[in-house]
């Protein structure tokens, strides 16, 4: 058993870092407030190669391995999780291009994430469809040799900023299975029909973009299809094990981030003639932030490490990282504004935006209860 | 084919509490990280790289193992190759000076004759910033310290530099090849490596060499200059507080930057 980096994640680990330090941290807070898409910072990290890293190499990317894309998440969420959102969330989507599009898909829609000059999104929920996937109701009917979609996307990340998605479409409502009958369909964001509005209000991630999708008789060519007409679902299921070992990543980013700055203001502030670090009451807390994020590293780690080589066992593991690194994220959070005290609770400091931010990796890609009922049905035995 | 050789240190940096061991400064108060002005110096370099046709860029540094990690760094923003020079000899020196490193430099420059070497102006843990003036005295290079911008004109065999001077003078300067340039910070902006680079670094190659290797020996590094103390200065701090509103405030803050010297003639 080998718990080290390679000297490669170790330098990724690094310049990204530094990448952060100097390009996101200073310019945060502002974008939080505004719940603007920071522009400017995703020109410089498509400049840095950070979009879309598991492109492979044949189409502009890099190939990263799910470990790797976990360290490179990991860091950018501890500097900020609305801008380490967006720059990781650049790529939403392309799994399914690349593991199931064609040629001419893969050379059409990749290099252009890679460089940065086209992001994209994966659209699934809808209205009345969050954690009961299987009631998608946008429908794709064929018309000739085209797709015409009508229906509703919601809570869609990169929605009005993005370039394409890869929308799930019912497109063949007679099957009796629940799974089947779905599928995979891009739709570029200048085709007729096709319009986005801004979700704001979001408790956190608020740099990132998140929106309605409205398609109102969007007409897009049949080669559009991802896949397998009808195998929709069974497509995207393969990705989850990957996509919530990201969203663990980002959980044990938000906790490190949140930890580090608690670790850092215990230091600086002084209460009684001394700096609140040596209060006991303080150093315990510091230290079940720290131990509880060294866990979810590991339980994220070894996920990612059970997506790589040993995917066909790692839909436990993955739920459990999932769920434990957004509960430690959410956790340390809480610690980390507690430690600030009163200074905490405004935002002339990081922690109380971290506050906000660390909540929806409980939600997103599977609430926790939904992680919950995967551990259990996979405990007794009742796999899908 | 032109060849440029960028020398590059890994300093040590000072956390802001730190303490005194005789003459050094404790380890656990080091961190280590490339030279500020050689960030400067393998931007310079990679940039000659892209815009020429055939041009290879050489790392070249002193230091022990722990120096990869940097070494590699500049390998993934673009420089093709490296070479470290290290043995027991070189750990046991208390004080590596100026004429250490020129030898060692010197001699790695016998071996790959570069037409043009970039330094940084100096480095940020000792601050000789003789280093690489001392390096083209002894290779018989021309040189230029202090650059802020380079044009270079490879075919002419000639380098056009600007070097700022003090008083907000700039000097134009033509520098024939081959020829040592210190770097300027500011002189362009470094890059963050890529992660692509970051990957393709992992399989370009740091050549260790030993004094030996270079054909010196320990005479090369016998330093004549001996380090006798190391303090912390006493500090002093002055603070005036301006009162009143703004106009008042700003009238005096421009009263006593004007005392101190600052401002327009």
């Amino acid at each position: 058993m080998d718990f080290g980096l390679t000297d490669e994640q170790i330098a990724l680990r690094e310049e990204v870092s530094r990448f952060a330090a100097n390009e996101i941290k200073p310019v945060a807070a502002e974008y939080d407030r505004n719940e603007a898409y920071p522009d400017a910072v995703m020109e410089k990290a498509a400049e840095m190669g950070l979009l879309a890293p598991h492109v492979p190499i044949e189409y502009g990317g890099i190939g990263y391995s799910t470990l790797e894309t976990a360290i490179l998440v990991e860091e950018l969420f501890a500097a900020d999780p609305g801008i380490g959102l967006c720059i990781a969330s650049a790529g939403f989507g392309a799994e399914a291009i690349i593991a199931f599009g064609t040629e001419e898909q893969k050379e059409t829609y990749l290099p252009p994430l890679v460089e940065g000059e086209a992001v994209m999104g994966a659209a699934i929920s809808e209205p009345h469809a969050g954690s009961d996937v299987s009631s998608v109701s946008t429908r794709a009917e064929k018309d000739g040799d085209e797709w015409v979609i009508n229906g509703n996307k919601m809570w869609i990340t990169n929605g009005t900023v993005g370039d394409y998605f890869v929308v799930v479409c019912e497109t063949d409502p007679d099957v009796d299975d629940r799974y089947t009958g779905f599928s995979q369909i891009i739709i570029e964001n200048d085709r007729d029909g096709f319009s986005a509005e801004k979700i704001t209000g979001k408790l956190g991630i608020r740099a990132s973009d998140t929106a309605e999708l409205v398609f109102d008789d969007v007409r897009v060519p049949e080669e559009n299809l991802v896949g397998t007409r009808g195998m929709g679902f069974l497509q995207i299921m393969q990705f989850f094990d990957e996509t919530r070992t990201a969203v663990a990543a980002q959980g044990v980013g938000i906790a490190k981030g949140a930890a580090e700055r608690a670790l850092e203001y215990a230091q600086e502030r002084e209460q009684f003639g001394r700096s609140i670090s040596e209060f006991q009451a303080i150093q315990h807390k510091l230290a079940e932030m720290y131990t509880q994020t060294e866990a979810a590293r590991g339980l994220t780690y070894k996920s990612a490490w059970g997506v790589d080589v040993d995917a066909e066992n790692v839909t436990m593991l993955a739920s459990m990282a999932k769920e434990y690194a957004s509960r430690v994220a959410t956790d340390v959070a809480d610690e980390a504004v507690q430690v600030h005290g009163g200074a905490g609770y405004v935002d002339d400091f990081d922690v109380g935006r971290f506050y906000r931010d660390a909540k929806i990796t409980q939600i997103y890609e599977g609430t926790t209860e939904i992680q919950k009922n995967i551990i259990a049905r996979e405990l007794l035995g009742k796999g899908f | 084919m032109m060849k440029v050789l960028v020398t590059v240190k890994e300093v040590a940096e000072v956390e802001e509490d730190f303490v005194l061991d005789g003459t050094r400064i404790d380890d656990r108060f080091l961190e280590y990280d490339l030279n500020e002005w050689d960030d400067y110096a393998i931007e310079t370099a990679v940039q000659l790289a892209e815009a020429g046709d055939d041009v290879e860029v050489v790392s070249a540094t002193i230091g022990p193992e722990r120096c990869e990690e940097t070494i590699r760094m500049a390998l993934a923003k673009g420089v093709d190759r490296g070479i470290r020079v290290w043995d027991d000899t070189l750990a046991s020196v208390d004080l590596l000076d100026v004429n250490a490193k020129t030898e060692i430099f010197n001699a790695i420059i016998a071996e790959e004759e570069p037409d043009l070497i970039l330094t940084g102006v100096q480095a940020h843990d000792d601050s000789f910033g003789a280093t690489g003036v001392s390096v083209a005295d002894a290779a018989g290079y021309e040189w230029a310290a202090v650059v802020n911008a380079l044009d270079l004109d490879a075919d002419a065999g000639v380098a056009h530099v600007r070097r700022e001077l003090e008083g907000g003078v700039e000097e134009l300067t033509d520098v024939e090849l081959p020829a040592v340039l210190t770097i300027q910070t500011g002189i362009n902006e470094p890059r963050y490596a890529s992660l692509r680079g970051i990957r393709m670094a992992q399989r370009k190659e740091i050549a260790q060499q030993t004094l030996d290797d270079l054909g010196l020996d320990e005479g090369a590094v016998e330093s004549q200059i001996t380090l006798t103390d190391m303090y912390e200065p006493e500090s002093e701090s002055d603070v005036e507080l301006f009162e009143g509103d703004a106009d008042a405030a700003a009238a005096s803050l421009a009263s006593v930057l004007r005392e101190k010297g600052v401002g327009a003639q």
